[in-house]
Order: structure tokens, then C-alpha cells, then sequence
């Protein structure tokens, strides 16, 4: 059983990650290039599942499954910080701090929300 | 050596793969190091787009698994048309054209004497990239060199594959990359050239460049000439009766902006909204244009401060158009050079678009 979940983790957590990829693609493309919505729609869309996760009554298996594996591999910290220095790098210091601020606030608004919804489910 | 040789060019896509499914990049540059081809580099460009308008681009993480490649090849005239068409076959879809160049090795100074001295010159040096001269990178020194004797520019591109006097040099995770080549493209006049020639012979212990005209357009915001129109030039090389297709090369630096934005990116922007052919930026490591010092990165720094080089390739007419676009960018600063591409063969995949 527990080779199963194990298994299964790194089944999900590929499938997360190139979850990521073609979503950030798609969003990146149809918003455009100058600053990285693809990055922030999957970050506020993850934490928007994985507080909605964490207000189910899930079993450890269950929350291990979709919360670390899904929602782990499919949102990004490394990239956001990646793609805010490389905004640095190109002298667009507002773009920057939006880009944290945003992601941040959008971020934790999404997690509350999630909750809210799953704590009512 | 000292002869008259041909450059061979070619602008496609990272993930472009050939009919055989491999990466056309390897198999590419598979090709140049068999045929051992005198001097080769692949650069893998900041920004671009082909006749297709597909934006490639490293502004965002996620879409920088796919940059435009460049990959040139120079050697003896028989040797680079023995090239074309395999590299045409292999491509698909992206450009390819042919230039002519000098290409010069070993002892340079009896070439000197023989050198260029009217009309502009760009010169193309080709160092290892952990080659050094008296303890600094040779493309450090190089580039001193040329600043010292007041050459308009110099820009050194970092490859990540190629050959350099006929043997591969490929660039590994696991490697030093001693000799993984790069290139150091600097334009001046052909007098200055000439006379920097034997100094870049005492240089470098196996000298490799190349020569080729140019025409000075454009440096610190000072307009010299404009593109020639296409009344001035001669039919293009490749028995089509075409005028040839003309180039245009604008060095800028990533800390000149525009806009808010590096210029290099609002000249790839507007170029490809104009519906300007195509378009590819590269970033260098360490260069200069006009009279600052020679700059690259620090250890500690936020914005970047490599020079960047864009390379724009169209029919003489939309070069004019380019040109002027160009112009509105590089008010203040920038060096914008044109030169004719003699032979163009442009590669578009039925029903694929590059």
C-alpha cells in the first residue's frame, strides 16, 4: 500500500509540473510576453485548490496525493522568483514589485477563499 | 590563410527538429565538425521572430525552452556551397543565407599590408571561451584592444557549440568549455582595421577572423548614411535576378533603454507589428559601441549591463522600413550598421510556419 502512494506521488507530481508547463505556455501566450501572468494565474489557481484541499476532511493519503504531489508540482516558487529577477535584470523594478505584491496578496486571498468554500462543501 | 571565403548563416528555432526527428541545432553543427568546417558558432539569441511572426523570446521562464539559434559557418569558397544544401535540407523551415568574407589564420602581419583600407570594415574574431591572453580572457583583451584604437564597436557573442580550425568544440555541463568558441564582431574603418590586424596577431596564440564590408549608418545617434535602396544594388548571387536582401546589425546595450524596456526589445516589437521578415537579438558578455569603455555584468548588480546585438534580414525596400524604425529607437545611442546578403534562401515547411 504504501509503495502504492509513493508510486502514485511521483505519478501526480509529473503530471502536476507538466500541468504547469502548458498552462503557463497558454496563459503567456494569450496575455502577453511583458510581464509573467502565467506564473501568477498558476500560483493563485493552486492556492486557490490547496485551500479548498485543506477544508475537506481528507484522509493523509488523500491530502498527500493531491496537496503535496498536485498542487506541489503544479505551482511555482522558483519561477516566480526566477522570473522577478529576470525582470530586474531589465531595469523594470515597478513590474517587479508588482509582481511580488500582487502575487502575494492575490495569493493569500485565494487560499482564504479556497478554504472558505471547502469548510462549506 | 588568406582567402576569399564564404560565411554560411542560418536563423531557426531551439526545438526545431529535422526530417530525421533529431534537434536541427546537432545535427547542424554534427555536419560542420565531420566536414570540419575552419570556424563555426552556434548563438543562442535573446529574442527574435521569422516570416511567420512566432515571437521567440527569454523574457519569461516558462517560454525560454525554445530561442532562436543562429549558426554560422565559415570557410574556402568550395567548401561552404558544398554546405548549402545539406544545411538547407536539415532546416525546413527558418533562413539561410550566404556572405562573402576574409577569411585569415596564422601570421598576420603580411596580411596588413594587403588589408582594407577604404570604405568600413567588420571584423569577426573567433577565441576560446576560457582562452586567455597575459592572464585575462582573450575576448576581454580583444575588446581593450579595439577600444584603445578607436574602432566604432566590438560585441563578444558567447557560443555553445562549434568548431574552431576544423575541430568540434562542443559546450558540456561537465566541461570547462576551454575552447567552446565565441565570436568578437567589432566594425570600424577599414584603415583602423588594417592597422589593429598584426596587433591581434601578437594577441592571440592562433589568430581565426574574418573580414567583411559594411556600411556605417548610425553611431550615438548621429545619422552617417541610410540602408542603400535597392536601385543601388547589383542582382542577387543566386541567379534569381532579385536585388539581394539587405542586413541590418544594431548594437545597443542592455542598460540603454526606451520605453522603460532595453531598446533591443522595442526594435524586435515594432519590426515584427511593421511585418518586417524577421529580426533576432543576441546578448553579448563584454563589449562597447561609441566612446564608453568596454562593460559587461558584475558579481553584484541588479540591471544588466552586456551589450546586445540585433541582426535584421529583409528586401531592400523593407529595410528602408526597418531602417527608419530603427532610427526613431537609437535617437541617443546605438551603432547601426548595413550590409547586402548576397544569397537568401528562405525555408517554410508546408503548412508549418517558422
Amino acid at each position: 500500500m504504501n509503495v502504492l502512494v509513493w508510486t502514485a506521488v511521483v505519478l501526480i507530481g509529473g503530471a502536476g509540473s507538466v500541468l504547469r508547463f502548458y498552462a503557463d505556455g497558454l496563459v503567456s501566450a494569450a496575455v502577453g510576453r511583458d510581464f509573467p501572468y502565467g506564473t501568477m494565474v498558476i500560483n493563485v489557481s493552486g492556492a486557490v485548490i490547496l485551500g479548498l484541499l485543506s477544508g475537506l476532511a481528507l484522509t493523509p493519503s488523500q491530502s498527500l496525493l493531491l496537496g503535496t504531489a498536485a498542487i506541489g508540482s503544479y505551482t511555482t516558487f522558483s519561477t516566480w522568483m526566477l522570473e522577478t529577477q529576470r525582470l530586474t535584470e531589465e531595469r523594470q523594478y515597478r513590474k517587479a514589485a508588482l509582481n511580488i505584491v500582487v502575487s502575494l496578496a492575490l495569493g493569500i486571498a485565494a487560499a482564504a477563499l479556497g478554504r472558505l468554500i471547502g469548510l462549506h462543501l | 590563410m588568406n582567402e576569399d571565403c564564404l560565411k554560411l548563416t542560418s536563423y531557426f528555432g531551439e526545438r526545431q527538429r529535422t526530417a530525421a526527428n533529431g534537434f536541427v541545432a546537432d545535427a547542424l553543427l554534427d555536419l560542420y565538425g565531420r566536414r570540419g568546417i575552419a570556424a563555426s558558432v552556434l548563438l543562442r539569441g535573446a529574442e527574435g521572430f521569422g516570416a511567420g511572426q512566432r515571437l521567440r523570446t527569454d523574457r519569461s521562464e516558462s517560454l525560454s525552452h525554445d530561442l532562436p539559434l543562429t549558426a554560422v559557418a565559415v570557410d574556402t569558397r568550395s567548401r561552404i556551397e558544398a554546405l548549402l544544401d545539406p544545411t538547407v535540407d536539415l532546416l525546413r523551415s527558418g533562413l539561410v543565407t550566404l556572405e562573402r568574407a576574409r577569411l585569415l589564420t596564422g601570421d598576420l602581419e603580411t596580411v596588413a599590408a594587403g588589408g582594407p583600407t577604404d570604405g568600413e570594415i567588420k571584423l569577426t574574431v573567433y577565441v576560446g571561451r576560457q582562452e586567455r591572453v597575459y592572464r585575462v580572457p582573450a575576448f576581454v583583451a580583444v575588446c581593450d584592444l579595439l577600444h584603445r584604437r578607436g574602432i566604432a564597436g566590438a560585441t563578444a557573442l558567447l557560443g555553445v557549440d562549434g568548431t574552431a580550425h576544423g575541430e568540434r568544440e562542443r559546450a558540456a555541463f561537465f566541461s570547462r568549455n576551454a575552447g567552446t568558441p565565441m565570436m568578437v564582431i567589432a566594425v570600424g574603418a577599414g584603415s583602423q582595421i588594417a592597422r589593429v590586424l598584426p596587433e591581434l596577431g601578437g594577441l592571440l596564440r592562433q589568430p581565426l577572423l574574418t573580414l567583411e564590408r559594411v556600411r556605417i549608418c548610425k553611431r550615438d545617434g548621429e545619422l552617417l548614411c541610410g540602408p542603400p535602396s535597392a536601385a543601388d544594388s547589383r542582382p542577387a548571387a543566386d541567379g534569381s535576378g532579385q536585388p539581394p536582401a539587405h542586413k541590418l546589425m544594431v548594437y545597443t546595450s542592455e542598460a540603454a533603454l526606451h520605453d522603460g524596456q532595453p531598446i533591443h526589445r522595442a526594435i524586435v516589437r515594432r519590426l515584427r507589428a511593421a511585418g518586417i521578415s524577421g529580426a533576432t537579438t543576441q546578448r553579448g558578455m563584454w563589449g562597447f559601441h561609441g566612446d564608453h569603455a568596454p562593460h559587461g555584468d558584475r558579481l553584484l548588480q541588479l540591471g544588466r549591463r552586456v551589450p546586445a546585438v540585433t541582426i535584421v534580414i529583409d528586401t531592400p525596400e523593407r529595410i528602408q522600413t526597418a531602417f527608419g524604425l530603427v532610427d526613431d529607437l537609437t535617437a541617443e545611442q546605438g551603432l547601426v550598421t548595413c550590409e547586402t546578403v548576397p544569397v537568401t534562401r528562405r525555408q517554410q515547411v508546408a503548412g508549418q510556419r517558422a
